[in-house]
This record gives structure tokens, C-alpha cells and sequence, in this order.
């Protein structure tokens, strides 16, 4: 699905506001719609005999691009998810992803990270924005993906 | 889908009931490419403060959107706006439950801006997520 290639991952300790994440594309081809479709248990008329694509299925395929990314200490908490679905996408799609880091907080031995997404299809129109928030404890921790 | 140009502040979307599985989170770790081990690896999740796996988040807002198609079909698709808090996690075994209230409904030129609280539920009534929705309902298409 992505051709990102296979390169170090970034610890949050080494992010600062602003940094940009290397852009994911990845292409929605019908083996990973329908493997998508079955496991979220989708059946609504919408996804079935047509090209569409549930949005929350680009939304997780570029939360998986980011975790390619990224590594999280032990203990590290997805907080908040937010989405908005700007067009509809269809079997076939090739996307690209952008993530920059939005917002990065210490508050203790806490720290909070937010992340702001963007994917856009080939003609370059948005297909999907948002905004991914994790609390973090000390990196001391063991380290491990977002999830 | 929602006879849209009826609904109104108190309106209830359509409901939905979730049983989460360990093999229901394999699944979606496979579709969605995340292998996160608290996830999928009860050895290693048994060791952490969970005390054991957990679904993804994302499985969990993936039943969201699925209320939200079923309740507004393409608006949602192209136009709806989520922003969800994760207040604990779903296990499985877990029931969960998906629900939506309509909490506001502004009309507009040529659109209706339609906003719905929403909440996932265990079978302990405990919060799971809790959100908010958007969606815009172009007026011409109200009487879907």
C-alpha cells in the first residue's frame, strides 16, 4: 500500500512544533477497501457495488503512514481524534499524506503531542484534514508505535 | 437515512450495538496496518497497566462513522466533521454501544448545518468516546 520507504523512526523527544513528517502515498486498491469494509463490518448499500470509500478508511491507513514514523514511549495515550471528510474517495485513489506536528506540550511528567493531517488525492484537492492528540509519559519508558 | 428536512434538536440517530473480539481487533490490525502489540499481543498487553489488549480507537470510531453513513449517506462522506475524546478503552468481550443526538440544526443559504453529540457506550454504561459531529445538508436534498 505505501511506498514510503523504510526509514528511521522519529522519537517524540526529537519533534518541535512545525516539523513535517516525509509525505505517505498510498494507493486505496480494491483488495484493501474490501479488507477494510469486512473488518469494520461495513454493509451499508454506499460501499456496496460502488467505488466509494468509508472515509474512516483513509483516516486509518494515514494514521498508519504516521506510525511508520513515529515511535512512542510505553504508556503513550491516544486522547482525541479529529476528522473532517472535505470529498469523497473512491477505489483506485492514489493519496498522499502530510503530517506536521501541531502542538507540543509539557505539563509535568506529561507531554502532550498533537499532530495535524492532510491528505490529498491526485488532482491535489483535500480529500481529508485533521488533527491526531496523544499524552506521552517520560521517555524513560520502553518505546513503541502509536496505536 | 434520516428524512433530513424533518430532524431537529433532540433527534436520536440510528443506534448501533458493537460486539468487540479479539479477532475483530486482528482483523482491523490487518485492514488498517496497525500492529501495535497492545493491540494484538495479550502476552505482552497482560504485562502493561491495561492489564490486557485493547481495540484500536480507530476500530471504535470506525462504528462512529458508520452511524453517521448510515444516518446522513454521502453528506458524511464528503462535508461531515468528527472530533471525538477517547475517555477509556473497548476490550474485548466488550458491547459497545453507538449512539447520536442531534443537538443543533442551523439553516443556511443553499445548506443546513446539522450538529449531533455523540457517545460510545460500554455494557457498563461507562464512556468510551464521546464527541461531536457536523454534517452539511445542502437544502434542495432535505427531503431525503
Amino acid at each position: 500500500m505505501s511506498d514510503v520507504p523504510n526509514q528511521s523512526k522519529v522519537e517524540y523527544s526529537q519533534l518541535e512544533v512545525g516539523y513535517e513528517f516525509p509525505p505517505a502515498h498510498y494507493q486505496l486498491d480494491a483488495s484493501t477497501v474490501s479488507a477494510y469494509l469486512q473488518a469494520v463490518e461495513e454493509t451499508h448499500q454506499l460501499f456496496q457495488g460502488s467505488a466509494l470509500v468509508p472515509p474512516m478508511a483513509v483516516a486509518a491507513l494515514t494514521m498508519a503512514s504516521l506510525s511508520e514514523h513515529l515511535t512512542f514511549p510505553a504508556g503513550a495515550i491516544h486522547v482525541s481524534q479529529d476528522f473532517e471528510f472535505t470529498d469523497t474517495v473512491t477505489t483506485g485513489d492514489t493519496l498522499t499524506s502530510h503530517a506536521s506536528v501541531a502542538r507540543k506540550q509539557d505539563r509535568g511528567k506529561l507531554h502532550l503531542l498533537a499532530i495535524d493531517l492532510n491528505v490529498n488525492n491526485l488532482e491535489g484537492k483535500t480529500v481529508l484534514t485533521g488533527k491526531t492528540s496523544f499524552v506521552l509519559p517520560d521517555s524513560s519508558a520502553q518505546a513503541e508505535t502509536p496505536g | 437515512m434520516l428524512a433530513l428536512a424533518d430532524l431537529k434538536k433532540g433527534d436520536n440517530l440510528p443506534e448501533l450495538k458493537k460486539s468487540v473480539s479479539q479477532e475483530n481487533i486482528n482483523r482491523y490490525a490487518e485492514a488498517s496496518r496497525d500492529f501495535n502489540p497492545i493491540h494484538i499481543d495479550e502476552d505482552y498487553a497482560r504485562k502493561t497497566p491495561l492489564g490486557g489488549t485493547i481495540a484500536h480507537g480507530m476500530l471504535i470510531l470506525a462504528y462512529v462513522s458508520q452511524m453517521m453513513t448510515a444516518a446522513f449517506e454521502h453528506h458524511w462522506l464528503s462535508g461531515g466533521k468528527l472530533m471525538a475524546r477517547f475517555k477509556a478503552p473497548a476490550r474485548p468481550g466488550d458491547t459497545i454501544t453507538i449512539s447520536g443526538e442531534v443537538i443543533a440544526v442551523e439553516k443556511g443559504d443553499g445548506q443546513n448545518r446539522i450538529t449531533c453529540n455523540l457517545l460510545v457506550t460500554n455494557q457498563h454504561d461507562e464512556p468510551v468516546i464521546i464527541g461531536e459531529a457536523i454534517v452539511g445538508v445542502t437544502n434542495n436534498e432535505n427531503s431525503c
